[in-house]
């Protein structure tokens, strides 16, 4: 099944400045704002929309805290949005929405929407680095530390679900929607891939009680590792509550840098994910800080030797 | 501040009071760092005459700090606690979480003690930075 990747979350929620706030200063470029809310995107137009708790066009909450409404998937074309539904329609409802995308609940209620993806093709060049014995990245002349440079997110990477049975929702992402296994923490939960992805994943779960059941992040990929450095430093900059990271992952070798948000979830900078395809065989590890994490660095205050000595300010 | 010194950040009293009760705004929350960690570590909800204080951790994740942007630690309306990583509801005054991954688990009170207009930390307070 040819799907794609998160094109859109939509999320109800309360204080519609402080998530545009947010989502603004986090780099996604404002859209189609209402009254009622707006969409922010990335550059190439997969993102975020939120709208008051209160709106009727939103699908049913969750019971829990979680203000995630709706993880909509960009499929290939028509075709697929079709095997879908025909899949999907064997065991429940499928609505077949005014602009042609297809709403239903998976089989833990997190609600669904499928679409023929709205993302545009980027041509943008890589993280350009210099290294001894490779041709250079960057030319004689061109800097790579560059206070000013743009550091906007690319594309809406991955999502993670806390889940009260992750064995079921899996199983249902495999057979149902023909997702691909990369990872596995054992009895946390595991890394998947759509088929018309390469990526690590594009959404992990972890296994909790029912009353957690939500939305634990959601991550966008930057450029490479420079940009999410920038990126973040911004965020912190600006006041923003810097939950983990900056650091690189293991499994998927992503580096990331998780902020609080408003939206009540986790919003993840990631960087330089690994690729896999069907030659891939899964590895699987219990989850521990050793596990989670290559390294981690902690944001600290700016400082440079032959600064100002020790003791010498508060 | 260099990171050598953050690291020394021990169990102590804190002799300076945090700040002055009419700094609070009432209804609002603020954050605090009385151990000079680089990070805010307590904070104080303000509401009429009373100040509740609690250690910036979330029960749901080992030291979690909780909010979304310096200084703001409560929901939209004001009226309860929120933790902005994963969205758990807490009671103001009780500490108790009432919604969120959470659930039933309560935050870490700071004994505070409001005197001559200040407000200030009582007892030992401990480092809260993660390492
Ligand atoms: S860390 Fe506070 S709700 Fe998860
Ligand atoms: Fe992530």
């Amino acid at each position: 099944m040819r799907i794609i990747g998160p094109d859109e979350l939509i999320f109800g929620v309360d204080d519609l400045d402080a998530c545009r706030a947010f989502l603004v200063d986090y780099g996604l470029d404002e859209v189609d704002r209402t009254e009622g809310g707006a969409s922010y995107h990335a550059l190439d137009g997969t993102g975020i929309t939120i709208r008051k708790r209160s709106d009727p066009s939103l699908p049913r909450p969750l019971p829990t805290a979680s203000m995630l409404r709706k993880t909509i998937y960009g499929v290939e074309d028509q075709e697929t949005l079709e095997e879908i539904a025909a899949e999907l329609g064997k065991d429940r409802d499928i609505i077949r929405e005014a602009d042609g995308s297809l709403s239903c609940r998976d089989d833990l209620d997190f609600a669904l929407g499928f679409r023929v993806t709205t993302r545009r093709k980027l041509d943008l060049p890589a993280e350009m680095i210099n290294s001894p014995g490779a041709k250079p990245g960057r030319p004689a002349n061109v800097l790579g530390a560059n206070q000013d440079a743009e550091a906007k997110p690319r594309t809406l990477s991955h999502i993670v679900y806390f889940v009260p049975d992750m064995e079921r929702l899996t199983k249902f992402y495999i057979e149902r929607l023909k997702f691909v296994i990369t990872d596995k923490f054992t009895n946390t939960g595991p890394f998947l891939r759509p088929q018309s992805n390469f990526d690590h994943h594009v959404l992990f779960m972890i296994q909790t009680p029912a009353y957690m059941q939500g939305l634990e992040h959601l991550a966008f990929h930057m450029q490479g590792p420079t940009e999410l450095m920038l990126a973040g430093s911004r965020m912190v900059k600006k006041g923003y509550e810097s939950f983990w990271g900056p650091g690189r992952h293991k499994f998927g070798s992503n580096w990331f840098w998780y902020f609080n948000s408003p939206l009540g979830t986790h919003v993840e900078y990631d960087a330089d994910m690994d690729l896999h395809d069907g030659a891939w065989t899964e590895r699987e590890t219990p989850m521990s800080a050793e596990a989670a994490q290559l390294f981690l660095f902690e944001n600290v205050e700016k400082w440079a030797p032959g600064g100002p000595p020790p003791g010498k300010q508060g | 501040m260099s990171v050598a010194q953050r690291h020394k950040a021990e169990t102590r009293e804190i002799a300076e009071p945090l700040c002055r009760l009419e700094d609070l705004v009432d209804g609002r929350s603020r954050g605090f760092d009385p151990l000079g960690e680089g990070r805010d570590t307590m904070f104080v909800v303000r509401r009429g005459a009373a100040v509740h204080a609690w250690r910036n951790h979330c029960p749901h994740y080992d030291r979690a700090r909780m909010a979304w942007k310096k200084d703001e630690f409560l929901d939209p309306s004001g009226e309860r606690i929120m933790c902005f990583a994963h969205g758990a509801l807490f009671d103001i005054a009780s500490g108790e979480c009432v919604l969120g991954p959470c659930l039933g688990q309560s935050l870490t009170p700071v004994e505070i003690e409001l005197r001559d207009g200040l407000v200030r930390v009582r007892g030992k307070y401990a480092p809260g930075f993660r390492r």
